[in-house]
């Protein structure tokens, strides 16, 4: 199925969401050269949320990075909205949420969030942006408009970096494990805070976890790495109805889907662990 | 019961003010205390020993008997500190920007940099007299000298310490280099330069003071003070312009640390000392 769903996926509509084609990148040289990505293919559909998902060194991040334009490719193209990375940098299209939340420790929350508006002015015509308090207080931090990190939780934290990837309105956003520093009980808050914020502000999301429930709550689909060398193993669809909130955890098709990914995962670690 | 509340508040307010007590007896009183020791052992040797050491009493009687001449020799040496760590400050930060930039530059220049540091700036200073004579020149230069160092090596470790996250931000914003400097190189590196001015301020005065012991005589200032006094065996006045040198000091080192803490309230990163 999945292979089919590719298949499809590859000649869908060349103009709008993320097309990844062929990705390959290696480090080193002679015997210690690693494959980190091999033959990587993926699209993102506009306004679809697809979690990438898999065991450490499947170069999850690395993918992520070439999305971002932080790192290259040996081969290998990414298209953005039908332009390359490069020219959809230029035009403010991608919207970064790191690991960390890299806030700048001397400026407030406010203008924290709003400084990808101010950087790249030029990009800015035509452009929706959205209002930094606006924003801020949609996502529970109108209290902390005129505070400095430092004075903010580590979940608040991160939630004033998602409201920086969101304020300029980019085309697509690329999550980077951003609640992986946060204690579970946060971590959950602050993956219902994103799903209800991006069920009503749908854009594509490439979002990178290594949390299953994380990624079947969130996602559209589910993109499975494999390691040694990174590629993908599998693509699954998260049928679950939208919108969705905590409630899904509870329910049947949740569980089997989990059952399901963790199947799959299991599987490839244990090929993983023969080679 | 209300009264037991009361008395209790009180005696946690009276403990509370126990341990701010015992703080700033921890915080003053030692360092205080030090001081007394070390100034009653002076006057002690320096009763049975006038040509040993000055008395207090001899010191502040020469400060109060001229304090025209003092302040006077005081101005001439704030002016080199001014200009000359000024501008050897100034060069140096600039000069970290530049390498930051560009590495062509820092591979180029750092070479040289290295050598002339190593060479001690005692050496280096008469040869700048014999080039530039007696004036205010050769003591800007050997005054800068010593800062330049100092606030280059700081300032170039603060601008490659930039958070890697936020300029992975920046860059996917496609932000120019000038922005990236404006928004995260600079104000970032701010705890490494005010490092590197902490060590910078005393350097300044030290330099300025031996500037002043190889071209003594024609232009003053409290090092040419503390040269011709001591020639003349005069202790008074020596250790007076000595003093001063420290009070100086401690006065640079102080202003910057207020300074510090109106610039640098969101650092924790306390480099070195405040």
């Amino acid at each position: 199925m999945s292979a089919q769903a590719a298949q499809a996926l590859r000649h869908a509509d060349n103009d709008v969401g993320v097309h990844v084609e062929n990705i390959s990148k290696s480090y080193g040289a002679g015997e210690s050269r690693t494959t980190v990505l091999d033959k990587v293919s993926l699209t993102i559909r506009k306004g679809e949320f697809v979690s990438v998902i898999g065991p450490s060194g499947c170069g999850k991040s690395t993918l992520l990075k070439v999305v971002a334009g932080l790192s290259g490719a040996d081969s290998g193209r990414v298209m953005i909205n039908g332009k390359t990375v490069r020219e959809a940098a230029k035009d403010k299209a991608i919207g970064l949420v790191p690991q960390a939340p890299a806030l700048l420790p001397w400026r407030t929350i406010l203008d924290n969030v709003s400084l990808p508006i101010t950087v790249n002015p030029g990009a800015n015509r035509g452009r929706n942006l959205r209002d930094p308090k606006e924003l801020l207080r949609s996502f529970g931090l109108g209290h902390a408009i005129e505070r400095y990190p430092a004075q903010l939780s580590g979940g608040m934290q991160q939630r004033a970096a998602i409201a920086r990837a969101f304020v300029f309105d980019p085309e697509i956003l690329l999550m980077d494990e951003p609640f992986s520093a946060l204690d579970e009980m946060n971590r959950d808050q602050q993956r219902m805070g994103l799903l209800d914020f991006w069920q009503s502000n749908r854009k594509s999301v490439l979002f990178v976890t290594h949390s299953v429930p994380e990624a079947i709550i969130l996602s559209d689909r589910i993109v499975l790495m494999a390691a040694h060398p990174g590629r993908i193993a599998e693509i699954i669809d998260v049928d679950l109805p939208r919108p969705r909130n905590e409630a899904l955890y509870a329910t049947d098709a949740f569980r089997d889907l989990e059952g399901h990914v963790r199947t799959s995962l299991r599987k490839v670690m244990m090929e993983a662990a023969r080679v | 019961m209300s009264d037991t509340a009361a008395a209790k508040t009180e005696s946690k307010a009276r403990s509370g003010q126990g341990i701010v007590l015992m703080e700033a007896l921890w915080n003053w009183g030692l360092p205080t205390i030090t001081f007394v020791v070390v100034a009653a052992l002076w006057q002690f040797v320096a009763v049975s020993n006038p040509y040993v050491l000055p008395t207090w009493g001899a010191i502040g009687q020469s400060l109060l008997n001229d304090p025209g001449m003092y302040w006077a020799n005081l101005l001439v040496t704030c002016q080199e500190i001014a200009i000359g760590a000024g501008a050897g400050i100034l060069f140096g930060f600039l000069l970290a920007v530049a390498m930051a930039e560009l590495p062509s530059i820092e591979k180029a220049v750092m070479p040289l940099i290295v050598v002339v540091m190593v060479t001690p700036v005692v050496a280096i200073a008469p040869a700048l007299v014999v080039a530039f004579g007696f004036g205010m020149t050769p003591k800007y230069i050997v005054t800068g000298l010593v800062v330049f160092f100092p606030m280059l090596v700081n300032s170039l470790a603060g601008l490659r310490d930039v958070d890697q996250k936020a300029l992975d931000v920046m860059k996917t914003l496609h932000a120019s280099r000038w922005e990236i400097f404006r928004d995260l190189r600079f104000p970032g590196c701010m705890p490494f330069v005010f490092a590197g001015l902490r060590i910078a301020m005393p350097l300044a005065v030290v330099g300025a003071a031996v500037a002043e012991f190889v071209a003594a005589g024609q232009q003053a200032g409290l090092g040419s003070l503390v040269t011709i006094a001591a020639a003349q065996a005069n202790l008074p006045v020596t250790w007076a312009s000595i003093a001063l040198l420290c009070l100086l000091g401690v006065l640079l080192v102080s202003i910057l640390a207020l300074i510090r803490k109106r610039v640098l309230w969101w650092s924790d990163q306390d480099v070195i000392g405040r």
